[in-house]
């Protein structure tokens, strides 16, 4: 018997050996590009705990007797929104605050002390601020009289870890400094998601039982196409049945202030999850041996005993598969949640408020925000964030199914 | 006893079964051999109603269970099922514990005394010549066991709810010799308080266990007899061919 190993010649080992290399290729290829993605979306967002929190270009300026030097970035935006009007609030003297903004120095002078080319503002603006001991100005940084002996800068930090994580307002357009609080975006984001799953589970779960196990075949050959159909149609068009239908009948009918409500972003999330849910839960199901169904017959159980004591938990693994998907759609779905769930950035307490989710962030302020700067950094923390989340909803499906695999569920 | 009185039997337009009558005594161990295909195990299914499940399927003819025609239309056939339990070919334990698995007939038929499950999930498993080996580990998945263990399992599932009849369907035949063997001691020692069916392809279990042997043959019942008798001195011909292993 000759079974030495024979050199393949030819126009089909050439070939076969070239599509072997394109596939290897091609997977290789896919990797690297997704590991690109992340590593490009950590690489954009990172430099955002580097950045100052003023503008560039900008400075904050007080009364050189003023001894606060640290300021939170809520303590700025409290203090120019007037809510915090004595520096004795933020660890400072007794002392009445005077924040001012460029045009409200202006404003102070006349054209001719400023100077037809603005000459003298900087010098002004010494004068306004030596005369004002409880001032803070944020001027541009080219005006500044930063020579001028009763001025001192305000020492600026880099935005810190923690007021991006926990802080709870976004803000980005804020000044002196811009907010980015992402704990009201995350928020959003689960609640939407969490509910949307909520709604969704029982629904598919009920939906799946009837194909795989009630409706008639011809039923069955009826109903599953125009399901998966559900799955093709573009979520735009979801989020403007949720806009024009939902969003006014739940303010109605629940006597909403407004309609757009994490609540609808949930309903229309749960009505985008079943396609994919209903399918793969269903299939599992169907997958159930024919042999198990008769044995737990066999025993006397009813049909729908069967259903939930061996269908479901033989299924399961299938079904929390189908919810995962799910989840992961309803986090990172972006347009239909956009245009139902009134965009605004708190931290929502009940469902009936307005949400807005991390996707949603990104796509109607990635056009506003200026390449480099700290606003474009931070949607790129929030894109890194939401793939993480995504990433440990995927890890624990896993985990999910590799232990009821063991159980030899 | 169990009494099947001209059975017509039909998957469409196949006619799988013809004009078959055939009566099983109790604590008697009956087996039913023939070639693949010859309706054995459709027979024997018609005993639990477990054709029903398949669409498309006819019969003609009438089966007791106990004295009871059970095809009437009074019949409550989950409480049939209870009556008549069912081994299948291969061991289809529940994605559940090895006790779980034990108490579901129970638990299905609403019992809920905890004490009288666990007493019934013992005898069951000791019933089934098991209990000693999975005494200790009752709440471990029932996929950690054996092949054989799982179908000794599977038996000790059917007799938790006390049935009157086992059917078994070639109960042994995806198991290892020495499993095999274990099976066949277990229908041996089951006989004195049940009425046995077994469907086996394997002659020796036929002649070993049984106590009745009838031999189908293309959905015919030709021959029934006490097994001492098929196997050493059969009337048919085709009984003869079939277990000297002549066809089939």
């Amino acid at each position: 018997m000759d079974i030495k190993r024979k050199k393949r010649r030819g126009l089909q080992a050439w070939v076969s050996w070239w599509i072997e290399k394109i596939l290897a290729a091609s997977g290789g290829i896919t990797a690297f590009i997704i590991l690109l993605i992340v590593v490009f979306l950590f690489k954009e967002g990172v430099g955002l705990f580097q950045s100052p929190r003023v503008d560039e270009g900008y400075v904050l300026l007080m009364h050189s007797s003023n001894e606060v030097d640290q300021l939170s970035a809520d303590e700025l935006k409290g203090i120019f929104d007037e809510d915090i009007t004595n520096w004795a609030e933020v660890g400072g003297k007794n002392q009445a605050i005077t924040s001012l903004r460029l045009d409200q120095i202006m404003d102070r002078f006349t054209e001719e002390e400023l100077g037809g080319e603005y000459e003298y503002l900087s010098q002004r603006m010494g004068e306004l601020i030596a005369t004002t001991p409880g001032v803070i100005a944020f001027v541009p940084t080219l005006y500044a009289p930063l020579d001028h002996p009763a001025v001192q800068a305000m020492t600026d930090n880099t935005i810190a870890l923690r007021d991006f994580f926990v802080g709870k307002e976004w803000i980005p357009t804020a000044t002196p400094v811009p907010l980015f609080g992402t704990l009201p975006l995350v928020m959003g984001t689960l609640w939407v998601s969490l509910f949307a799953i909520l709604i969704a589970l029982p629904l598919g779960l009920g939906v799946a039982i009837y194909l795989a196990e009630l409706a008639s075949p011809r039923v069955r050959s009826l109903l599953k196409p125009v399901i998966e159909l559900l799955a093709g149609i573009p979520s735009v068009v979801y989020g403007f049945f949720g806009l024009v239908v939902l969003v006014p009948w739940v303010q109605r009918v629940l006597d909403l202030p407004v309609g757009e409500t994490a609540f609808v972003g949930s309903l229309i999330l749960a009505i985008m999850a079943l396609p994919t849910l209903i399918s793969v839960a269903e299939e599992s199901m169907k997958k159930t041996p024919r042999a198990l169904r008769e044995a737990s017959l066999a025993l006397g159980a009813t049909h729908w005993q069967t259903i939930y004591k061996v269908v479901v938990p033989y299924a399961s693994s299938g079904i929390s598969a189908g919810v995962v998907l799910g989840i992961g759609r309803a986090l990172g779905e972006t347009m239909a949640v956009l245009m139902v769930t009134g965009n605004a950035a708190l931290i929502p307490h009940t469902l009936m408020q307005p949400v807005r989710t991390i996707p949603a962030t990104i796509a109607a302020e990635l056009g506003e925000a200026a390449a480099g700067g700290s606003h474009y950094q931070a949607l790129f923390l929030l894109g890194a964030i939401l793939f993480l989340m995504t990433l440990i909803v995927n890890l624990m499906a896993e985990a999910l199914a590799k232990k009821q695999h063991n159980k030899g569920f | 006893m169990i009494k099947a009185e001209s059975i017509d039997f039909y998957y469409g337009e196949y006619h799988a079964l013809k004009n078959i009558s055939m009566q099983m005594e109790p604590n008697t161990v009956t087996a039913l051999i023939g070639p693949s295909g010859c309706g054995k195990s459709t027979f024997l299914r018609l005993f639990n109603r477990m054709n029903d499940l398949i669409e498309g399927t006819r019969l003609e003819g009438k089966c007791w269970v106990d004295g009871v025609d059970i095809y009437d239309k009074s019949v409550d056939v989950d409480e049939l099922r209870k009556r008549v339990g069912m081994v299948f070919q291969k061991p289809t334990p529940f994605p559940k514990s090895i006790f779980e698995n034990v108490a579901y007939g129970l638990r299905v038929n609403g019992i809920k005394d905890k004490k009288f499950i666990a007493q019934r999930v013992e005898e069951s498993l000791r019933g089934a010549a098991l209990w000693d080996e999975v005494k200790d580990k009752l709440k471990k998945s029932a996929y950690e066991l054996s092949g054989g263990q799982q179908q000794r399992l599977c038996i000790a599932r059917s007799l938790a709810i006390s049935p009157s009849v086992l059917l078994m369907d070639e109960p042994a035949s995806a198991l290892d010799p020495i499993s095999t063997s274990k099976i066949e001691e277990l229908i041996y020692s089951l006989k004195e308080h049940y009425t046995i069916v077994i469907v086996t392809h394997n002659m020796q279990q036929a002649s070993r266990v049984s106590d009745k042997t009838g031999f189908f043959m293309l959905g015919e019942l030709i021959e029934y007899n006490d097994t001492k008798k098929i196997f050493l001195n059969p009337a048919m011909e085709e009984t003869q061919n079939y277990i000297t292993g002549r066809f089939g």
